[in-house]
């Protein structure tokens, strides 16, 4: 019933997806199997019940009883009749019972949720008090005392139950419902001019839906236990006998003292299998509607395969060495793997600043997470290595990595600074922790000296050292994490995108914050960025990456200056100069290639002005255009 | 109606309650003055770019402007009408001329929507278009306008199958599609990688010469402004300190703010690398604001008699206006 919910709600391309991630699902797969197997059986009864149920006119004693044999495969109960006929006519109204109250149960929920979510202010303290009112009611009691004072009939019971049930539901969608609230693209829709009914109807219910899924498959399950121990009281419809009424006719008519176990135990596993089977779809569901669930991030990533050609074994002087680095991003579905970095080779000496520009997707942030080994699951070094000091990286394990080189050699500081630091514990505990966590050794009574030392170094005073991360501002977060990564005096510190979603003067104090560093601590730094203007403010080498691929490694000034490849120059015409405002930019038409399906020849040629037949067959090879200057692009070729 | 009163902004404030000092306290609430006072006017397909860095309440603005917000005090009027406060149907109305780009295209577009139901939605809910060919003319021409050709490729697509660029200019697609007199762009390119912001910002300046919309364009980079706008107020905590014509602001800034802002952009040439006046410190938060001129505390050339009196504005020429004491002198 509720798949058939999903894929109402949803067009068939989604359904087929949501069936092929619920076939990898093993878990909801098997209580999808128990579930819709009972439902069969409850459809089909008068079919497969072998044995009249009503037809128990003249029970002879002989009929009492009896044990399971191949004309009763359950055997008989009390009153003689089949307990197999009885179970399968039982699931019919369990079921029933269980489907009907939890939709009542999830409709109030629902609305009460999203009414109390979306309105907010005085509507949602009313509701919600209400609700907590409910919860703290005993409901089984009072249910009793209901349905005693009323008939016990089924729609007695249906409603009895539903209106009992709603309350987890009306929480959890209330929540949800604040959260989806919040979203940019409610607020567009009022931008837009739509007033609430449009807003809940065609923006929060379809993020709220797939909780309101999972929520009523388990409320199909709390009301079929509710049902099972009403009727298990004494207090189920006489007409429409089900698992509990089998059970409380069994248990109140001396089933145990005569040893007919088959006559508690036969419903008992109906009950059983079916809210078993619930649970164990609706966690799947839950999986499947909720993929973030699923996804590992930084795990210890898949081994590095041996270097092919091209790479000498031995390294050069320079601090770090890169060379014809090649990551992939495999998937197991076999699909040709994401080729994200291939052959990039780079030096970094001491105290030098390297700019690493490219847009989103080409490929920076997958190398940086490389030259520490912690590429996501999927990712994968498949050539070049990698030297730092001499050693060659790619070469260690995960323990020398982790002793060696992580957070003491080289570390990381990442973009958006909010969501890495831990919002309950203050920004010193955390630095003094990033200290203690590396370096074992280090005495402990320094330990808030180093913390004072490294803050001010970022220019954070000591004062505020016991304060959260809330209380910093943006730019003083993004200082923290820079303490952070200074914290075992490493010798290289990777920046990714670190003042992208700063103002522009934060921006600056934070450049300016890096170079100073680098000048007092000789640091190496590599600089990741999309932004070509903040890379010529302060870096000495740029690395220009296109599509996974170098367009052009140069110093500074000949990236600006005389850039060879046409990506380089392109970028550089977008950009926006102050010292000629009235120009119009330029902008590079089309997008960036997909990781998984490049084209043929040049990575750029596309996008590229100047391209011509060859580039869109041939892959061109890194030219040689000074001792400091790569392009790949068949323009600049040199004639051998 | 003259030109020059086609949206007019007169001392515009949005104070938000900040909670009293203490729950039993007696102590009279404090606010935090989000909008403290700001005038401008903009005329007929003028484009107005607002600058400065988050907390100068650039934001509460644009959404005092779309009337998401109710202000505190001060008017605004389109067309010569006052348009501050509105009943639901007028401001559902009044939403047609005035639409707004929001910041962050990955947030803004709703997951569940197709690209079509996203642009067609503004045509549900205003009850536009007699059929369904003619919403689908317009929703054709809308994206089409908003750079998204052949629209027919986008229709069924999810947003999450598009890229950053592409999303932002469904977004603009969707306020397009309402043919709005005035577009509201609040920081529209900082989420996006530099090559396709040149894209975003050109195609707003098309927009105003295809369309004859006036576009008014919030972001924290004055290096973003040059080319498209025709002129710049910087806002420093909830004011307007200086305003004037593009070249006006760029090239004669007469703020010290000002200043210091223009001399932090980026220059994408490492040749010309210049002494940057680097502010330290943040905005200050906009409960306790300073005394006299708001930007004293950070000011490099501030004087003493800064802190105590308020800078009124000084026209620096016809469309150039500053506020600060030292232009007084």
């Amino acid at each position: 019933m509720a798949v058939q919910i999903t894929t109402k709600v949803n067009p068939p391309n989604r359904f087929e997806k949501f069936w092929v991630t619920m076939r990898g699902n093993p878990i909801g797969l098997t209580g999808l199997v128990m579930l819709v197997s009972i439902i069969l059986i409850a459809i089909f009864a008068p079919v497969i019940a072998p044995h009249q149920y009503y037809t128990s006119g003249d029970v002879s004693s002989s009929d009492i009883y009896n044990a399971p044999s191949s004309t009763h495969i359950f055997g008989t109960d009390d009153a003689g009749k089949d307990v197999f006929s009885e179970f399968v006519t039982g699931a019919r109204v369990s079921l029933i019972v269980g489907f009907f109250a939890a939709f009542i149960s999830v409709a109030i929920g629902g609305l009460t949720g999203i009414v109390a979510g979306f309105f907010g202010g005085r509507v949602e303290n009313v509701l919600m008090r209400l609700t907590d009112i409910m919860l703290v009611i005993p409901d089984l009691p009072l249910m009793v005392v209901i349905i005693a004072l009323t008939k016990p009939s089924l729609l007695n019971i249906i409603f009895v139950i539903g209106i009992f049930g709603w309350t987890t539901t009306a929480r959890i969608v209330r929540s949800q419902t604040l959260a989806v609230k919040s979203r940019k693209f409610v607020l567009r829709a009022r931008a837009i001019g739509a007033g609430n009914f449009h807003i809940i109807r065609h923006h929060i219910l379809p993020l709220v839906l797939p909780i309101l899924v999972v929520q009523a498959v388990l409320t199909v399950s709390y009301a079929i236990l509710e049902e099972s121990t009403l009727s298990f009281l004494g207090l189920g419809d006489p007409t429409a006998p089900s698992w509990g009424q089998m059970l409380n006719f069994a248990f109140s008519r001396g089933a145990m003292s005569t040893g007919a176990w088959w006559a508690l135990v036969v419903p008992g596993l109906g009950i059983v299998w079916v809210v078993l089977g619930l649970t164990l779809f609706g966690q799947g569901l839950e999986k499947v509607l909720n993929p973030r669930l699923a996804t590992h991030h930084l795990m210890p990533g898949r081994p590095v395969l041996a270097a092919k050609s091209g790479t000498s074994v031995q390294a050069k002087k320079a601090l770090l060495e890169v060379q014809n680095l090649s990551i992939h991003y495999v998937n197991d579905e076999g699909k040709p793997p994401a080729r994200a970095v291939e052959n990039v080779s780079f030096t970094l000496e001491r105290g030098e600043l390297i700019g690493l520009v490219g847009e989103s997707g080409c490929g920076k942030t997958t190398m940086m997470l490389a030259l520490l080994r912690l590429l996501p699951a999927a990712g994968q070094i498949v050539d070049g290595r990698v030297f730092f000091n001499g050693k060659e990286l790619t070469a260690l394990s995960e323990e020398e990595m982790n002793d060696k080189v992580r957070w003491s050699g080289i570390s990381i500081v990442f973009q958006g600074a909010m969501n890495a630091l831990n919002p309950v514990r203050t920004v010193g505990e955390q630095i003094a922790e990033a200290i203690i966590k590396h370096i074992e050794e280090f005495p402990r009574d320094q330990v808030q000296t180093r913390v004072v030392e490294l803050l001010d170094l970022v220019g954070i005073t000591a004062d505020q050292k016991d304060n959260y991360p809330h209380q910093y501002s943006g730019g003083m977060r993004q200082r923290a994490m820079i303490a952070m990564a200074l914290a075992c005096n490493p010798q290289v510190i990777i920046a990714d995108e670190p003042t992208t979603a700063l103002d522009v003067m934060i921006q600056a104090q934070i450049l300016e914050l890096l170079d100073s560093l680098r000048k007092k601590l000789g640091l190496a730094i590599i600089f990741v960025t999309h932004d070509l203007g903040v890379v010529a403010e302060i870096c000495d080498r740029v690395l220009v990456m296109y599509g996974g691929v170098t367009a052009e490694y140069a110093d500074v000034d000949t990236i600006y200056n005389q850039p060879s490849h046409p990506y380089t120059q392109e970028l550089i015409k977008a950009f926006p100069d102050l010292t000629k405002p009235k120009k119009k930019l330029s902008s590079i038409p089309g997008y960036p290639p997909q990781l998984d399906d490049l084209p043929a020849g040049c990575r750029f040629a596309p996008r590229c002005p100047s391209a011509f037949a060859r580039c869109h067959i041939e892959q061109p090879t890194l030219h040689k255009l000074g001792d400091t200057h790569l392009a790949s692009c068949h323009l600049v070729e040199v004639p051998k | 109606m003259s030109k020059e009163h086609f949206l007019e902004v007169q001392g515009l404030k949005k104070y938000f309650e900040a909670g009293r000092p203490g729950l039993f306290s007696r102590a009279a609430p404090r606010y935090v003055h989000a909008v403290d006072g700001v005038s401008f006017t903009l005329r007929h397909s003028e484009v107005i770019a607002l600058v400065g860095e988050s907390g100068c309440g650039k934001t509460t603005l644009s959404l005092l402007l779309m009337g998401l917000e109710d202000s505190t005090e001060g008017t605004i009027s389109f067309e010569g009408r006052d348009i501050t406060h509105l009943s639901d149907k007028d401001r559902k109305a009044m939403r047609r001329k005035i639409q707004m780009v929001f910041q962050d295209p990955y947030e803004s577009l709703n997951p569940t929507q197709t690209i079509e139901e996203i642009v067609n939605e503004p045509l549900v809910v205003h009850r536009i278009g007699a059929d369904k060919k003619e919403r689908d003319e317009r929703v054709k021409k809308a994206m089409e306008d908003a750079g998204l050709k052949p629209a027919e490729i986008y229709l069924d697509r999810y947003p999450h199958e598009l890229s950053g660029g592409q999303r932002q200019r469904v977004v603009i697609a969707a306020a397009l599609v309402l043919e709005p007199e005035i577009l509201l762009a609040d920081e529209p390119v900082s989420m996006l990688d530099v090559s396709i912001r040149a894209e975003i910002i050109n195609l707003l300046a098309e927009l105003r010469i295809t369309r004859q919309i006036a576009v008014i364009f919030i972001t924290h980079d004055l290096g973003s402004v040059g080319f498209f706008a025709d002129r710049v107020a910087v806002m420093y905590l909830g004011r307007i300190v200086e305003i004037g014509t593009m070249l006006d602001v760029l090239e004669k800034p007469q703020h010290p703010y000002t200043k210091a802002l223009i001399s932090v952009i980026p220059v994408p040439n490492p040749r010309l690398r210049r002494e940057r006046i680097i502010l330290q410190g943040e905005t200050p938060n906009p409960i306790d604001l300073p005394s006299g001129c708001r930007f004293h505390p950070r000011c490099p050339v501030a004087m003493a008699f800064c802190k105590d009196s308020d800078p009124p504005f000084v026209a620096v020429s016809k469309t150039h206006q500053a506020a600060c004491l030292l232009l007084v002198k």
